[in-house]
């Protein structure tokens, strides 16, 4: 049966559409991957508030453990709660003994107005296992330079209302053996979550 | 003022975040104003006739005018803010309520409000429309595909418009009929809508079970409500789902109702 003129066109259309959404390496639009670190730094160093207002020692705290660091802040609009979000629905696949051998710690950049209770309720809408740390901007900054991320900047508003916080929007992944040894950049999705973390868990 | 390279003509994934403030989208309104300038002049040339023809035409003009009204309101709601930017950068679930409109109820619609002799050319396969219409569906709904299109003012508008073209290829031979043999004999018409119209359950099925979220579009966007990324996927595909079951069986129901009223009529 001779194809028409009509179904060829629009045979064509889609296969453009098609061409349009695939690509050769198979990236996907949006999604990233972790980026190694070498050679990996050891367990960071340092001491800050947790929300229950206890001393939190992240070197003592955190030995031997799969931990996940992250830096941002609760009136964040976009990276820090996709990013969280996504690690939280990774981590609820995980079975729960690979689950307990796992700590997401997040510091906040904005002390100024992340007070505690609001750190422990943003977070607990994510998981409530979820560590939640403060200290003072400096300290903060301090830590995040040791690591070599670039620390947080505070952006006013344009009305001088309201003022939105710049900070590295990358994970660190501290692995069992004490060592950084990954960044995982905003735009990771679940299923890269899901895959890397029961490898990440047997790194010694 | 914005220059015209900076305005927003179409709903867009940008990937900012939802901030609840009305936006323009020039594009929508002209495509929408093209649509609304189109349909009232087909209407007003089919007015003529003398004055006995118009008084019989009445009533079923003025079904024709409500269902191209219905059309152009229903088609400005489903491109518009706020329906627009929530589907096409923020939430699955809106996306696929676009996707119910554009491709089902708008094009019935406008169908339905079109007089005059069919197209014969455009109802000649229904197969051929059929089988277009599934293939766009597909295509379209293809991870990659949206991705990549969705963060395009042109591709969006494609997506968009794909829809709309499919639906109205897909349904015309079910509104306005087709010269097809076999086609008068309503049961190949209520069969075709059927299996026409199994692909878009078997997408619903693969949003309702994805173990993952399909779409990075969606997946990493800023949460517009909070909904998590899998429960908007899932709710995507039980839109769908839910959605189609009374486009489908009522079309069913319409074509098989109106067989049995013309067999009593013939019997009498």
């Amino acid at each position: 049966m001779p194809i028409s003129r009509r179904a060829l066109t629009t045979l064509v259309g889609l296969a453009a559409l098609l061409a349009a959404g695939c690509r050769g390496d198979g990236a996907e639009r949006g999604a990233a991957r972790a980026l190694p670190i070498a050679p990996a730094r050891p367990r960071p160093v340092f001491s800050l508030t947790a929300t229950d207002g206890t001393e939190f020692a992240f070197h003592e705290r955190t030995r031997g453990r799969l931990t996940l660091l992250f830096f941002g802040y609760a009136s964040c609009p976009d990276v820090c709660p996709v990013h969280l979000a996504n690690i939280a629905a990774a981590l609820d696949r995980l079975p729960p003994l690979d689950r307990e051998r796992i700590d997401v710690v997040f510091v906040t950049t904005d002390p100024e107005r992340d007070t505690p209770e609001r750190i422990r309720g943003w977070l607990d809408a994510f998981d409530s296992t979820f560590v939640g740390l403060r200290g003072a901007a400096a300290d903060v900054a301090a830590i995040q330079m040791g690591l070599g991320l670039r620390p947080a900047v505070a952006e006013p508003s344009e009305d001088g209302a309201w003022y939105a916080v710049a900070h590295a929007a990358q994970v660190l992944v501290v692995t069992p053996d004490d060592s950084v040894r990954a960044l995982y950049p905003a735009g990771v999705r679940q299923r890269t979550w899901a895959a890397d973390l029961p490898q990440l868990l047997e790194v010694r | 003022m914005t220059p015209l390279s900076e305005v927003q003509w179409w709903c867009v994934a940008d990937g900012e975040p939802w901030s609840g403030a009305w936006r323009g989208y020039p594009g929508v309104w002209l495509f929408v104003g093209l649509l609304a300038a189109t349909l009232a002049w087909l209407h007003r040339r089919e007015g003529g006739g003398g004055p006995a023809a118009r008084r019989r035409a009445d009533g079923r003009e003025r079904r024709r005018l409500a269902a191209s009204t219905g059309a152009v309101l229903l088609l400005w709601l489903t491109l518009d803010w706020p329906v627009g930017p929530l589907g096409t950068g923020y939430l699955a679930s809106v996306h696929a309520l676009q996707f119910l409109s554009l491709a089902c109820v708008v094009p019935m619609l406008l169908l339905a409000g079109v007089g005059g002799r069919a197209t014969d050319a455009v109802a000649r396969r229904p197969m051929v429309n059929a089988v277009v219409f599934a293939l766009t569906v597909a295509a379209t709904h293809v991870p990659a595909v949206v991705d990549a299109l969705m963060a395009t003012q042109g591709g969006a508008m494609a997506i968009d418009l794909a829809w709309l073209a499919s639906g109205l290829l897909f349904w015309w031979p079910v509104v306005r009929g087709s010269p097809a043999p076999r086609w008068s004999a309503p049961p190949a018409r209520m069969l075709y809508v059927f299996a026409g119209t199994q692909p878009h359950l078997l997408i619903a099925v693969w949003l309702l079970v994805g173990e993952f979220p399909h779409y990075a579009i969606y997946e990493l966007a800023p949460r517009a409500l909070p909904l998590g990324a899998l429960l908007d996927q899932q709710l995507a595909g039980a839109v769908m789902l839910v959605g189609m079951l009374p486009i489908v069986f009522g079309t069913i129901s319409v074509l098989y109702f109106r067989w049995a009223r013309s067999a009593a009529v013939a019997e009498r």
